[in-house]
């Protein structure tokens, strides 16, 4: 019985998995090779798709996209951990009712659609200056996740204890020594997951990034979709781009995935 | 924000007060810790999200000035953008997009909740590789959409993976119930390793011994699972089925990446609004965006009343201080 289970656990993770490995697979193919039907599993291996993303034929070099991604995923993030940190903690030191109010106002700004305040948004940067600027999409980043950051974070913290906390307190320790010595260690897991999550919706977001940024501030996804228009037809050359630019999220997932499930399962369910 | 601080006077013994001046204290310095916060919520998401509230009541008319002869925009104040949504040729694009919104919503949501309870049932099991397993159901969710969506057109063309597995011809991608079809694969792909995934926190905070008192009182695995494990997975089940759903009806990237902008079989009502301010009718887009706005809130609210959805742990009395 036990064996059965694992097979099909096993048969579920492949079926999953699937897609995204034959992607890879076909990334390391030539040309000719991808292009065949049915599939030529045997066919040698090459780099040469990578290279031709990298630019080696065309000039085109994709690395100020994926450094645009990287920087307004990074920074929203670490912003977005610190803010909800705070939040998360005012929260749950105080747990009567007008601040679950207050957490449930955090969590129902999960519910506009973004598309209604795309337009606005891009009118009022326009007005600005701020639009195909990088640090406009950190700004747009940092709002957009922090409504289940802080939603998360308040529930990671609730489980540190009291008894810690007034210890502290009684020992004279202040705020940032307070979050960093007592309440980090004990939230880590939590901290992880949510700064996982928030890390893997900016990256993938493609909404806004595409209306609101261009030639400058262009993140990877918008390259994806402008390098499929161009190069549709190189199969190799596209699920190249593809890996690359999924290998970000993909890292962080694997090197995580327990901290989530342990994250998820500290807090978010309660 | 100062009106919130003021913290909850209860008459009680000497000790308790001095513990309510101390709350006091607790009470304004969480309101000060929570301000960041509010003001970039109040900035980046309340201010646009009025303005396009606002926008939707504007009317703009292109009309002669009688005085001067010229053609001129004026624009007032009415509900004209909303009329126009139930009204003559727009109204059935409406109820169109209206219905894939929620027909993708219900089907996407129960099938993505059955698939992520099975999963999580078996992932909750020990087994060799759980953690690749479990890493690798994972990585459908955490890739991008944009490249999802590129790989199920891939799958889904016509000389493609699908086609060539269960021997048809169908162009997936082209308007017709089979583009619904396809987007729907593609989001329960995309979105059932997320219901698995809380599913599988809430299995693994159900203690060990109440399945041993199960199996001692002879209950079978159908019976347990429908009298233990459920009940006691549901709070972590309820929670991910509205989050799920919350993010089902505001469907946008799949749907326009897998088919295109504007197609009448998978058009939802983000894409709708998208497609109405691409074409610079922005207090349309903005009627239509409320609409979506006030569903969802209707959704929301109904789940939390009738499934008692416990989000923000207001039924856990919260901590004892």
């Amino acid at each position: 019985m036990r064996r059965i289970l694992g097979v099909v656990a096993w048969l579920v993770g492949i079926a999953f998995f699937f897609p995204v490995a034959w992607m890879v697979f076909t990334s390391l193919h030539s040309e000719q090779a991808a292009a065949t039907n049915p599939p030529d599993v045997t066919a040698p291996l090459t780099l040469d798709g990578y290279r031709e993303f990298f630019g080696a034929s065309t000039g085109a070099s994709p690395w100020p996209y994926l450094i645009n991604s990287a920087t307004a995923s990074l920074v929203s993030t670490l912003l977005v951990v610190i803010l909800a940190m705070l939040a998360g903690y005012a929260l749950a030191i105080r747990p009567v009712r007008r601040w679950t109010d207050a957490l449930f106002f955090f969590l129902s700004t999960k519910m506009l659609p973004a598309v209604a305040g795309l337009l606005p948004i891009y009118l009022i940067s326009q007005r600005i200056g701020l639009l195909d600027n990088v640090w406009l999409m950190v700004v747009l980043y940092t709002a957009m996740n922090l409504p289940i950051a802080v939603w998360m974070m308040h529930s990671f913290l609730r489980e540190v204890p009291v008894a810690i906390l007034e210890a502290a307190a009684l020992d004279g320790a202040r705020l940032p020594t307070v979050l960093r010595r007592v309440i980090l260690p004990v939230a880590a897991p939590g901290v992880a997951a949510t700064a996982l999550i928030c890390f893997i919706f900016s990256w993938n977001e493609m909404l806004f990034a595409r209306v609101l940024t261009g030639v400058v501030a262009g993140t990877a996804p918008v390259f994806l979709t402008s390098f499929v228009t161009s190069q549709g037809l190189f199969l190799s050359k596209v699920c190249a781009a593809a890996t690359v630019i999924s290998v970000p999220v993909l890292a962080a997932g694997f090197a995580a995935q327990n901290k989530l499930v342990q994250g998820l399962s500290l807090g978010a369910v309660k | 924000m100062t009106t919130t601080v003021q913290a909850p006077r209860k008459p009680a013994t000497a000790g308790r007060a001095r513990k309510n001046r101390r709350n006091a204290g607790t009470g304004r310095f969480a309101a000060l810790l929570l301000s960041p916060t509010v003001l970039v919520l109040a900035l980046v998401i309340g201010y646009p999200i009025v303005s396009a509230v606002r926008l939707s009541f504007l009317v703009t008319h292109n009309g002669i000035n009688p005085t001067t002869g010229m053609v001129e925009n004026t624009t007032h104040v009415g509900v004209d953008n909303y009329a126009a949504i139930f009204s003559g040729d727009t109204a059935s694009q409406f109820w169109n997009a209206f219905w894939n919104t929620t027909t993708f919503t219900v089907a996407g949501v129960f099938v993505e909740t059955v698939l992520g309870v099975l999963m999580a049932l078996i992932m909750n099991r020990a087994f060799r590789g759980r953690g690749l397993v479990r890493a690798s159901v994972l990585v459908p969710w955490a890739i991008p959409t944009a490249i999802s969506g590129l790989l199920w057109k891939w799958i889904f063309q016509s000389e493609g993976i699908a086609n060539t597995l269960l021997h048809t011809h169908i162009l997936w991608t082209t308007e017709g119930f089979h583009a619904w079809v396809a987007v729907l694969v593609a989001d329960v792909w995309k979105t059932a390793p997320f219901i698995g995934l809380l599913a599988l926190a809430g299995l693994q905070m159900i203690p060990g011994d109440v399945y041993e008192a199960a199996k001692v009182d002879g209950s079978g695995p159908w019976r347990t699972f429908w009298r233990i494990t459920l009940p006691l997975a549901r709070p972590a089940l309820v929670v991910a089925v509205l989050f799920r759903m919350l993010d089902a009806l505001r469907m946008f990237d799949l749907p326009f990446v897998l088919i295109g902008a504007h197609k009448h079989s998978v058009e939802t009502l983000s894409t709708f609004a998208w497609y109405e301010a691409s074409n610079l009718r922005y207090g349309s887009a903005a009627a239509y965006s409320t609409v979506l706005f006030l569903y969802i809130a209707l959704v929301a609210f109904v789940f939390v009343k009738v499934l008692g959805a416990d989000l923000v742990g207001r039924g856990v009395s919260g901590r004892k201080s």
